[in-house]
């Protein structure tokens, strides 16, 4: 293909795209078919990756394929190890991929589609693919280090001390806020808690499969698990049908929490890898077959959308979550758009399986932009659904009331027809016994994806099969990231602690691993409890603590991404990470303002508590709201006051380095060349 | 093509991108195969056979029950510190 028909294909393509976002973006009063969102996506993506990701490869990291990677360098055969390309990226994407980008834009959806579905596209192509690809580059010229130590190495301690307060905090809220979205899923609902407890069976069998019958056979073994996992989903109907088994796992929310919280803390403390090793398997399994089949639905079968493209609720009286668009629709949909975590990711596993220094485009930019696809099928499972049917299932009992009724009254009151009949047909159809007040996104998500494939797979009489899949998918894979965080956050506190007492530095210590690891499960348990006895649901609450930690992270992130392109003297291309930290900032620290100082009790902790302190009655349960409330301003204050430290710390570095007044000094690793250059000319 | 370490032996990548479609394997086959091996070499990264694959290259065992046990022991010490991302 020759240049001239080279730029006509892409004046094309960016005219097909221009032309699915004014149709996403003008359509009033009629449904909108979910495949222009798709096209929208994929053309903003090809754009984006072509033009923008190329600009930041050359112009601002200089992307060197003469320079050897430490995956070549420091090559051991066990975490240092070059890697085919699109396996990295393969790899990448799969341990990004979490319950953020679906749980996110799910309730982000109360806007309408239009806001959450242009974030996700500006957001992914010019902050968070940004973020992961500089992050991930310059962790690959510093022998794979991760983001602390290079805010330590290139910003100062305290940076370095910041970013470790910023990862353990996100690590405490993002467990409590999954666990919150699990218990909500799985609570009065006997089907739910039978599939994944079977989990716990078919994962020993697969740890004795893959240990004893077939060793290191895991692939065969992760489809023997799904094959058993998909037989528990069909065989928990008759769970739930029956009168006598079923009360066994109808459990409800307390007593679903205070079983979290056991594993949380067995997970950690006690080995157990026979049962979480291969559950993790089955977990990575089944989450990327569900997005490949939610992506592949989609396209095949073209759904509706019946959300309007914006609702009434930009006004910041939703009810799913209180505050106004901005910055509250930036905060909830987090991961599909910018995730802080990802910096730990790019700055993790994945430098060290770069083979080639070019390749980080790909890998960084190209597997976020995977992501935020994610996120967009999220979108769309939301939307297909009915909007008073959306908003029974996501809107807390404290808000709509606890009647089915009367909940149905309020949101048709809204603009937004629902009957208590139509919502009890539709518990009926997909076996709950009700979808009303089920707070957190999952449940959402579950109606909408077996709606999705429902119209076509199977049809109405296997709506419930769907749905309980969707529901095992969400809460096998949160489960995972409850135990690997626990484990995480244990070891985060024991090397803290270890520069005190030496023998709690020892990782594997009994007295310590138990202390550490109630520590970390009492601090997401807490914020668990917390959202469990929440009459608003708590995900009103802990989500936005969540969005706002996780964006924070990335601020740290992009803070020490701007500093070291300042140092590498290429400030005139600083935007390119100046421009979104300057918009995090903006959405983190307005929202945070407003999560505590704002009037509305809806909206601001401190206007809760006060709320609540001024109520006639004052129980013991009362009281403890009041604190959870406080309790939760605090953290956000923290959290808002350590990342203002750090962006005080980077901006007075830039200035001495731009003024002259200080060395530019950057701790890259010196250049070796790469062989693989050779090989490959040869 | 050179030599791609592909995750060690994750693969093999086996097909040659050739302008020229040979007798039988018409240049879209050949795609549609080192597209698969690719997807096969990535599935076998993410569950680890590929790790266990280089292990036993790396110790020089065949692989078995104790090998495999002696693999997760030193795996799982690495793979217990790697976060889940949100």
């Amino acid at each position: 293909m020759n240049g001239l028909t080279k730029a006509l294909a892409w004046l094309l393509l960016a005219m097909l795209g221009a032309f699915a976002l004014s149709a996403i973006a003008l359509h009033r009063g009629e449904q909108i078919n979910a495949m222009w969102l798709v096209l929208a996506a994929v053309c903003t993506y090809a754009l984006g990756y072509r033009f923008y990701s190329k600009f930041v490869a050359a112009k601002l990291l200089s992307l060197d394929a003469q320079r050897a990677t430490p995956a070549e360098r420091l090559d051991n055969g066990r975490d240092f190890v070059p890697t085919n390309k699109w396996v990295v990226f393969g790899h990448h994407f799969a341990a990004i991929a979490g319950p953020g980008p679906l749980v996110g834009p799910v309730l982000a959806a109360q806007f309408g589609y239009l806001p959450g579905i242009l974030w996700i596209l500006i957001g992914a192509i010019f902050a968070g693919c940004v973020q992961d690809f500089v992050i991930l580059l310059f962790s690959v010229r510093r022998d794979g280090k991760s983001l602390t130590e290079m805010a330590r190495e290139e910003i100062g301690r305290l940076g370095g001390f910041v970013a470790y307060v910023a990862i353990l905090s996100i690590i405490v809220i993002l467990l409590g806020a999954a666990a919150l979205i699990v218990v909500n899923a799985l609570k009065s609902s006997p089907w739910g808690v039978f599939t994944i407890a079977m989990t716990i069976p078919i994962a020993l069998l697969m740890g004795i499969y893959v240990r004893r019958l077939r060793p290191g056979k895991v692939l065969e073994s992760s489809l023997l698990g799904f094959v058993l996992v998909m037989l528990a989903i069909w065989g928990g109907q008759w769970i739930s049908q029956s009168s006598v088994v079923a009360p066994w796992f109808t459990w409800t929310a307390p007593v679903l929490a205070i079983v979290i919280i056991i594993y949380g803390f067995a997970a950690s403390a006690l080995p157990v890898w026979l049962l979480l090793a291969p559950r993790d398997y089955l977990s990575t399994f089944v989450k990327l077959g569900t997005i490949a089949m939610l992506a592949a639905g989609i396209v095949a079968l073209r759904p509706a959308l019946h959300m309007p493209p914006l609702t009434r609720f930009v006004d910041g009286s939703g009810p799913v979550f209180a505050g106004k668009i901005f910055p509250f629709a930036f905060i909830t949909i987090a991961c599909g758009a910018i995730s802080g975590f990802h910096s730990l990711i790019s700055s993790g596993t994945t430098p060290k399986m770069i083979r080639r220094e070019p390749e980080t485009r790909m890998v960084g930019y190209g597997a976020m932009m995977a992501e935020s696809m994610v996120a967009v099928m999220a979108t769309i499972a939301a939307c297909v659904l009915q909007p008073g049917t959306y908003f029974a299932i996501n809107s807390p009992a404290g808000v709509v009331g606890q009647a089915p009724e009367a909940a149905a009254a309020t949101i048709s009151s809204w603009g937004f027809p629902v009957t208590a009949g139509e919502m009890h047909a539709l518990a009926q159809a997909v076996g709950e016994q009700t979808l009303f007040n089920r707070t957190g996104g999952a449940p959402a998500f579950a109606v909408g994806m077996a709606h999705i494939f429902s119209s076509s797979l199977g049809g109405q009489a296997v709506m419930a099969i769907w749905y309980h899949f969707a529901i095992m998918f969400e809460a096998l894979f949160i489960l995972t990231v409850l135990d690997a965080g626990t484990r995480v956050g244990r070891f985060m506190i024991q090397d803290a602690l270890g520069h005190i007492s030496r023998p709690i530095g020892r990782t594997s210590w009994y007295p310590s691993i138990f202390v550490t690891s109630a520590l970390i499960v009492g601090a997401w348990g807490s914020f668990l409890w917390q959202g469990v006895k929440d009459p608003l649901g708590g995900i009103n609450s802990l989500w936005p603590l969540f969005g706002i930690s996780n964006q924070l992270l990335a601020t740290v992130a992009l803070c020490v991404a701007t500093t070291i392109i300042i140092k590498m003297g290429k400030a005139r291309f600083s935007p390119v990470t100046l421009v979104p930290l300057a918009w995090l900032v903006a959405v983190t620290f307005t929202a945070s303002w407003h999560k505590m100082f704002d009037p509305n009790p809806r909206i601001g902790f401190l206007a809760h508590a006060r709320q609540l302190a001024s109520s006639a009655v004052r129980s013991h349960e009362v009281s403890r709201l009041i604190f959870n409330d406080r309790l939760d301003a605090a953290v956000t204050g923290l959290l808002m006051f350590l990342v203002a430290l750090i962006l005080l710390e980077s901006a007075l570095l830039w200035v001495r380095v731009l003024s002259g007044h200080r060395t530019a000094e950057i701790r890259e690793t010196p250049f070796v060349m790469t062989r693989f250059a050779a090989e490959e000319q040869g | 093509m050179s030599k791609a370490r592909v995750g060690a032996d994750v693969l093999v990548c086996p097909v040659e991108r050739s302008s020229v479609p040979r007798r039988g394997h018409p240049r879209h086959t050949a795609w549609l195969r080192h597209a698969a091996a690719i997807l096969l070499s990535a599935a076998r990264e993410i569950f680890d056979e590929s790790a266990y694959a280089r292990f036993l290259r790396r110790t020089q065992m065949a692989s078995s029950p104790d090998a495999y046990a002696a693999f997760r022991q030193e795996h799982e010490a690495l793979k217990a510190r790697r976060p889940r991302c949100c």
